[in-house]
């Protein structure tokens, strides 16, 4: 907790949840995602048209965050509930979704993203067991090809920031450049990596990311610290908003349980 | 009723599992509905060599991973979400004791929509350009995972995704009749597909329900009992997962069994305490907890179940109709 009183995590979770815009179709996965996007329903996007990739339609969590994306807390005032071929297949794969916000084990400097395991050193040409293995794609895969837009909701270490990530889950701008474009995704890719510490943004040309802003407790140092690759700067770069008063309330009564209040 | 597939656990566990079989179950999500019951009769039976395919992880896949039972396994997600990694599956993967094949959770879904139609290969351009398109747990088959195809009407590379056609699934629906008809109160998942692409289906139902609520109701009824093979009935099935209008996800027991499948002596302590503790049902649901199968049952989404209750057949008027046409 800092001595504005608000912690890191929840920084990040507002700065998260201000990319989310009025109306928009969105789809959250499971933890401090959905806290995000919670929140900006509760704060200023009350609008916003939230499903999970399970197909549970119209509701908002009740008694806590929950325990998954289809979990009772999530169940317990849906309006529609389908499956996960229309979540991520009729409304994501298809291009009608506005934004998806998904988690990340690694990222690197163009926006792909490691969910799946970690090496010691490259993978090589054959498979071989992970050191660690991770949960896997899940739907974000099917969220950073589809969705309009994806934001990327990281904790700022440099283990977690790679020059390139060993094993690509989820594609970024992939080598960077119009890399992407080949593939020819419905989604556009990630708009932002929101962290612990700032928000960067791609390079309009490079796709690479870069430092947009840094937050009331962080600077531009600490970033470039924890940041695995040589991190440049936009000539606009700055500070962001300090949290107001009516987003921590909004953010608050989104996570009853104080899970995002926890220090890591 | 006639038609009737009500068998136990026990007799679909050997009447439709073999060792080396491909074993679906877990089209739901990781603390949501799943089968995972089934599982823990697979293992008290001893099935071996399975090629587990699931749509997303669940402590099911968890146990038989830890357990042993499982050579391959092929899912979109081997987490359990907030509950965090799936001890048993990590610890069977990063051992090389079991190959993962991963694909994303869109994938897994069309690929059993795929084995539902009976197509050669489902088209799609989610997870290409991706390391889920190149690198294969399975290499060593022979077999392209996600080859790329081109579209013959905009000339552009997508994936081709190969369809999925398992021996059998087990699949956990909220209620059931004794013929087959299902009805699956929260979000099916894939659950849909699933029962069209297996070649045998079992459903293990939480209740046992009037063929009258399915007329009431057919709408809902999204598994129709053409293409069930067998009806079990099991309260708590999915323990210790969620089972919306039924029960809310046990948590305490989520994390002693994902701590206890960390190790091998923590696994043969589960194994030992909770599933060879039980003899029948009523040892099943005193091993829960009586109290905490009553608290359990007090959830917010309880009053899903609400309009369906006056067909829910009373367990002691059930075996009556077991094994009719079985």
């Amino acid at each position: 907790m800092s001595a504005a009183g608000y912690s890191r995590q929840e920084m990040m979770a507002i700065a998260t949840g201000r990319e989310i815009k009025d109306g928009e179709l969105a789809i959250f996965g499971v933890g401090l995602s959905m806290l995000a996007g919670y929140f900006a329903k509760e704060h200023h996007a009350p609008n916003v048209r939230a499903m999970t990739e399970g197909g549970v339609f119209g509701a908002t969590p009740v008694g806590g965050l929950p325990w998954g994306i289809e979990c009772n807390r999530i169940s317990a005032n849906a309006t529609s509930f389908t499956n996960a071929l229309d979540a991520l297949g009729f409304l994501v794969a298809s291009g009608r979704c506005d934004v998806g916000i998904i988690g990340a084990a690694q990222v690197d400097r163009f926006g792909n993203v490691n969910t799946t395991g970690i090496w010691e050193g490259e993978i090589g040409a054959d498979y071989r067991p992970p050191k660690t293995r991770l949960p896997g794609a899940g739907g974000a895969n099917d969220i950073a090809c589809g969705a309009k837009r994806t934001v990327i909701m990281v904790t700022h270490e440099p283990k977690r920031f790679a020059e390139r990530v060993t094993y690509l889950t989820s594609p970024g701008y992939l080598d960077g450049g119009d890399s992407r474009d080949r593939f020819g995704f419905q989604g556009g890719g990630p708009s932002a990596i929101v962290t612990t510490l700032g928000i960067l943004r791609p390079h309009p040309d490079t796709r690479e990311f870069w430092l947009d802003s840094w937050y009331p407790f962080s600077s531009a140092d600490e970033i470039r610290a924890n940041t695995g690759w040589d991190l440049k700067a936009f000539d606009h770069a700055r500070e962001v908003t300090e949290p107001s008063l009516a987003e921590l309330a909004a953010l608050r009564r989104v996570d009853q349980t104080g899970a995002l209040r926890k220090e890591k | 009723m006639g038609m009737g597939k009500l068998i136990s656990l026990a007799e679909a566990v050997r009447r439709f599992s073999w060792d080396g079989m491909q074993y679906a179950s877990g089209a739901a999500l990781p603390v949501g509905s799943d089968a995972v019951v089934f599982g823990r009769e697979l293992v008290r039976q001893g099935r071996r060599d399975l090629h587990a395919v699931f749509h997303a992880s669940s402590q099911q896949l968890n146990l038989l991973a830890a357990a042993g039972a499982v050579a391959k396994v092929e899912c979109g997600f081997s987490g359990l979400e907030v509950f965090g990694f799936a001890n048993g599956l990590r610890r069977a993967v990063e051992t090389g004791r079991l190959l993962l094949e991963d694909y994303s959770n869109l994938a897994m879904a069309l690929r059993f929509l795929g084995g539902a139609l009976n197509w050669p290969f489902v088209p799609a351009t989610t997870n290409i350009g991706s390391d889920l398109q190149y690198r294969s747990a399975f290499s060593g088959e022979g077999r392209p995972k996600i080859p790329p195809v081109r579209d013959p009407f905009s000339g552009r590379e997508i994936g081709a995704f190969s369809p999925l056609r398992p021996d059998v699934a087990a699949i956990h629906v909220t209620l059931a009749d004794v013929a087959g008809n299902a009805i699956m109160l929260g979000t099916e998942w894939s659950r849909f597909e699933l029962s069209r692409a297996a070649k045998r289906v079992v459903v293990i139902a939480d209740a046992i329900v009037d063929q009258d609520c399915m007329r009431q109701f057919p709408n809902l009824v999204r598994i129709p009992d053409i293409i069930v093979e067998a009806v079990v009935h099991w309260p708590f099935a999915a323990w210790p997962q969620a089972s919306p209008g039924m029960y809310d996800v046990d948590e305490e027991h989520m994390v002693l069994m994902n701590k206890a499948l960390a190790t091998d002596e923590g696994t043969a302590s589960y194994l030992q305490t909770y599933v060879r503790g039980y003899q029948d049902l009523d040892g099943y649901l005193d091993m829960i907890g009586r109290n905490r199968v009553e608290v359990l049952s007090r959830s917010e989404t309880s009053f899903l179940v609400d309009p369906f209750r006056r067909w829910i057949v009373p367990p002691e008027h059930l075996a009556g109709l077991r094994g009719e046409a079985a």
